[in-house]
């Protein structure tokens, strides 16, 4: 269910929040040495960077470098062109904008359930603690039938995921117990 | 070696054969113990009188099976009959007799039937830290799928059944893949976009790191590799971006941030899923060696496990997040493996699903999809039937095209490091790479060695009492020496790609500061290293030791870490810098004998990043001991097939050193400080010892057995009640000790709270029938027949076979217990726990620190 409203959380948020037009999601990247390096014969490892979106089979000094540089180094691009790298980029800004916010929404849900679960918690959950017998063996438990599904049968939706909260925290204090406590475990 | 006689329960078997096995069963004569598969037939519930049976003419034919000598030379058939409908006619047979749970429709043993739900809950799995029995699980596959083969021909529902069933494991593995996929996705963003946010954020939009905000943004300066879109935190709070505050404002954040990140990692994983920290690959490769961690590929352990390794990732830890990729990948596995009762429920099958997952795993962390198939077979794998090779093969392959689609990195590759290198590898340099394989086979030998320390001290000492203290301190240290350095500053990807790399034109790194001269194209790749080079050598050296160090003590606290990266980035620092080195010699010397026949041509013959990629090869392979699949994954990462020899070369330099070093690999090495029961099919078992030494009960101590039909309710609870054993041997009568079947402590338990739940009449005083010779029914309270929980056919030893025989038996069956039998009668049992502690005995290792229930 929560991943249900992180999902329309995020979509609402998505829809609030465009991206903003200077992002495009593809580009061309140059790098070349500085005209001057190339031109006057001096040594120096400045670079220029030059970005274009142009299609992929333009992505060549052709297509980026000439149109912008073109006079500077006139004549002499034969020169000029082969110590250039173009690489072709292209990316999905909605994937990383989606990924990133669901991440930060999950660590988010994460730290305040956390939080209740050490803070909160402990009030609320004082009472009948001791009502649950222990049980080490969750398939055991969810088809023998026991006191468990008796009270499933009858309690509603609330008891259910209480108990099966209730199951997972034990699991979780075993976990503890095992790794924490008697370092019998990935260590 | 067929386990269960129970093969050929398809009733059209049965009726096939009646006639001719009619005949024989009134003869008696026996068939001489099962030679085939057909032979063994028809085992009936429940003791039909005598008389019953040469006479009443069955419609299915009940005949003799297992004779036992002369035991039962008049008896006859004393089997079960595990066909539904076959029941329901004996019980017409036999009114009188009261079968074990007449709701019963199937073969218990055999449940995992789809839809037929009401057998006794629970048995065939397994409870938390056992092993699971191999040859009783597929046996129990392989009796499901003859129901369903036969089931076929009923309708068109049962036939559409049937053919979701033969799909269903291609369906998983289609799911585990695509999951896999959109997860790594995730996780690659998520970690890159995080590590970047220690250095300061995107405002015009937050969800950008450093390279996508400055996308479209040619001002970059390349000195500072800043852009005016991206602000780092200096400049978010109004400082200039070169000042000294600037600098101590970043290192606050640095370190601020890495600190924020770790405790959130360590305090999730403490709250929520504590099986989530660590790499997972001892416990993996445990797990599919057959033994169940209850929770450990969870639902819980895969939200942790992901957002946690985003968290540690991006906290600059010295860690990876390539093993945890492969833990992701199998929670995946197990929880997809549920959507279907085929994997679902069935402990052995579910285990291919597994290691499908797995090299999914390996291939979406390193965008390498046929070592990922490799790293399953080789690494993790325990059984690996081809068919779990084709399985693994699509479920790399769909994970990888899924990555590819979400394309994480914006490189049209699956990782951050992937380098094309385009030169020809010179044969002398095969020298350097074999020298390279000797350092990373000692680099290795000493991470693994100091690592455990740590980890047997952590274990053992008052510090493991603190673990998030701990994770807090090694990130605190880790972030103070790591941020003045800028090549431990940026992410360790980022590290390998730059070392790796070739010095293009696009590389401004001082580790590519050569005094190029851009006017004669002939000559613009062979140059003399500047300055800045040296300086970034020492740079390097001293990083290589930091990292060492740091991941010593990083490798094992309660973060989700693995190790592939840091023990990469170990090799490939080395690596470079004799590839530098090589380089320099040979552009020093261009007319010395070992250079001037292969380097004469002018250009730079040499590549710096082919070095680093080779050592970074041989340490991963010394600190793991792979060889075939670290190589296949290390030219994926290459795109090209003409460095294998190199590496191959590299790795088996690395493995040698470090066989000869120390014995075992790192994960090896966890799995036995954490004890878990692995039984090591590398391992050559090589002491003299016999069955009978390691066999219990040892002398003077009494076997705990069950008798096949003399013993009461009580007597068996009471056993069960004394006695901690995980299963009973059950013979002809304790006088004789003839042995008949083994029966599991689980079955037994369940079984007898099933019956006194739903029979009628059972008590105490109800004798516990598990097989024999039919008899008139004594009186007083009905007894409890428990024929379909006996396992018929356990696998024996003599108490004189010699344990290697036994240990292999162990390993190439998966067994879980074997009996000892002398002069034909029961002697004792091993189980894989006493053959484990007897391993450790002989190796003079502590036999108690097997973990086992």
């Amino acid at each position: 269910m929560s991943i249900k409203l992180l999902i329309l959380a995020c979509t609402i948020l998505l829809s609030f929040n465009s991206v903003s037009g200077s992002y495009d999601d593809k580009r061309c990247k140059c790098v070349c040495p500085r005209p001057a390096a190339v031109l006057n014969n001096t040594i120096s490892s400045d670079r220029t960077l030059y970005i274009g979106n142009v299609p992929p089979n333009k992505c060549n000094c052709d297509g980026i470098i000439l149109p912008k540089v073109g006079e500077l180094i006139k004549g002499r691009e034969q020169e000029f062109c082969p110590r250039c790298e173009c690489i072709y980029e292209n990316r999905n800004t909605t994937i990383i904008q989606v990924v990133v916010i669901i991440v930060v929404w999950v660590i988010m849900l994460l730290v305040a359930y956390m939080g209740f679960l050490i803070c909160l918690d402990p009030l609320i959950n004082k009472r009948a603690k001791a009502s649950y017998q222990e049980h080490t063996n969750e398939d055991d438990e969810s088809t023998l039938g026991g006191p468990s599904q008796q009270m499933g049968a009858r309690g509603n939706v609330l008891n259910r995921v209480t108990h099966q909260q209730d199951k997972w925290k034990r699991q979780v204090r075993e976990q503890r117990r095992n790794i924490y406590d008697r370092h019998t475990m990935l260590n | 070696m067929e386990r269960f006689p129970l093969k050929a329960h398809i009733p059209k078997m049965a009726t096939t054969y009646q006639s001719v096995y009619k005949k024989g069963s009134n003869t008696g004569n026996g068939h001489g113990g099962p030679s085939g598969d057909d032979d063994m037939v028809n085992i009936k519930t429940g003791p039909q009188r005598a008389a019953d049976t040469p006479t009443t003419p069955t419609s299915h034919g009940t005949f003799q099976l297992y004779e036992h000598g002369t035991r039962y030379s008049d008896a006859s058939a004393t089997c079960c009959d595990l066909c539904p409908k076959m029941m329901e006619e004996s019980n017409e047979a036999g009114e009188t007799v009261p079968l074990v749970g007449d709701d019963v429709g199937d073969a218990v043993m055999f449940s995992g039937l789809p839809g037929e739900a009401d057998d006794i809950p629970g048995i065939g799995q397994y409870e938390d830290f056992h092993t699971i029995d191999w040859q009783r699980d597929i046996a129990r596959d392989r009796m499901r799928h003859r129901y369903i083969v036969k089931k076929r021909q009923d309708s068109i529902w049962d036939l559409i059944k049937g053919a979701h069933d033969a799909w269903s494991g291609w369906v998983c593995v289609l799911l585990v893949g695509v999951c896999t996929g959109v997860v790594a996705g995730v996780i690659d963003i998520g970690a890159s976009w995080m590590t970047d946010l220690k250095f300061g954020i995107c405002p015009q939009a937050f969800w950008f790191n450093r390279e996508q905000c400055c996308w479209s943004n040619d001002e970059i300066t390349f000195d500072r590799e800043n852009c005016s879109e991206w602000l780092t935190w200096p400049q978010v709070f109004g400082e200039s971006r070169d000042s000294t505050g600037a600098y101590i404002i970043s290192y606050l954040f640095y370190i601020a941030w890495a600190l924020t990140f770790a405790a959130l990692s360590a305090s999730l994983v403490r709250m929520f899923a504590p099986y989530a920290c660590g790499s997972g690959i001892p416990e993996i490769k445990t797990i599919l060696s057959g033994f169940i961690i209850r929770g450990y590929l969870g639902k819980w352990t895969l939200i942790i496990k992901s957002v946690g390794l985003i968290l540690s990732v991006s906290s600059g830890l010295s860690l990876g997040k390539e093993g945890p990729m492969v833990h992701i990948a199998s929670c995946l596995g197990n929880i997809l493996s549920y959507l279907f009762p085929k994997y679902g429920r069935n402990e052995a099958k579910k285990r291919e699903i597994l290691s499908a997952a797995a090299a999914a795993g390996v291939s979406v962390a390193f965008g390498a999809p046929i070592g990922g198939v490799l790293f399953s077979l080789e690494e993790v794998s325990y059984y690996f039937p081809l068919k779990t090779l084709w399985r693994s093969f699509f479920c790399a392959l769909i994970a990888a095209f899924i990555l590819r689609s979400i394309n994480p990195f914006g490189n049209e590759h699956l990782v951050l490091f992937y380098v094309e290198y385009n030169k020809p590898w010179k044969f002398f340099e095969l020298i350097p790479f074999v020298g390279l394989g000797i350092i990373g086979g000692c680099i290795a030998t000493i991470f693994i060695k100091a690592n455990i320390y740590w980890c047997r001290y952590r274990k053992y000492s008052k510090l493991g009492q603190y673990p998030v203290m701990e994770v807090l301190v090694v990130t605190l240290v880790t972030a103070i020496i790591a941020y003045p350095n800028p090549y431990t500053r940026m992410n360790t990807s980022q590290l390998i790609y730059l070392l790796f790399n070739q010095c293009g034109i696009s590389n401004t790194d001082p580790i590519c500061d050569y005094q190029r001269n851009y006017t004669d194209l002939n000559t613009i790749e062979k140059a003399v290293a500047g300055d800045k080079v040296y300086n970034a050598m020492w740079l390097l050296t001293l990083a290589l030791v930091l990292k060492l160090v740091m991941t010593v003590f990083t490798f094992g606290i309660k973060v989700p870490c693995g190790l592939f990266i840091p023990s990469l980035a170990l090799g490939a620092i080395p690596g470079r810098i004799v590839g530098i080195g090589v380089e320099q010699l040979a552009n020093k010397y261009p007319k010395s004998w070992l250079f001037s026949g292969e380097c004469s041509s002018g250009d730079d013959c040499i590549t710096p990043g082919l070095y680093a990629m080779v050592g970074a090869a041989a340490v991963l392979g010394g600190v793991t001991r792979m060889t075939v699949s670290l190589v296949v994954i290390m030219f994926e990462l290459t795109g090209g097939v003409r460095y294998i020899v190199p590496l191959m070369a590299a790795a088996m330099a690395s493995k040698w050193v470090g066989d000869a070093l120390g014995k075992q690999g790192i994960y090896d090495a966890h799995i036995a400080l954490n004890g878990y029961p692995f039984l090591d099919s590398k391992d050559e078992f090589q002491h003299t010892s016999l069955a009978a030494d390691v066999m219990q009960p040892k002398r003077n101590e009494t076997l705990s057995v069950i008798t096949q039909d003399s013993m009461t309710v009580d007597d068996v609870e009471t056993l069960l009640k004394e006695t901690e054993h995980n299963g009973y041997p059950v013979v002809v009568s304790k006088e004789s000790q003839y042995l008949v079947g083994f029966v599991l402590r689980r079955d037994l338990n369940l079984a007898i709270a099933n019956a006194r739940r739903t029979l009628e009449g059972i008590t105490g005083q109800s004798v516990v029938i598990f097989a024999g010779p039919t008899q008139p029914l004594p009186p007083g309270p009905p007894p409890l027949m428990l024929t379909r929980i006996l396992d018929l056919a356990p696998i024996t030893v003599t108490d004189q076979t010699p344990m290697e025989t036994v240990v292999d038996m162990f390993r190439k069956l998966g067994l879980r217990q074997t009996l000892v039998t002398h002069n034909g009668r029961l002697l004792g049992v091993i189980t894989k726990k006493d053959v484990l502690r007897h391993i450790k005995q002989m190796d003079n290792e502590d036999p108690n620190s097997v973990l086992f229930n």
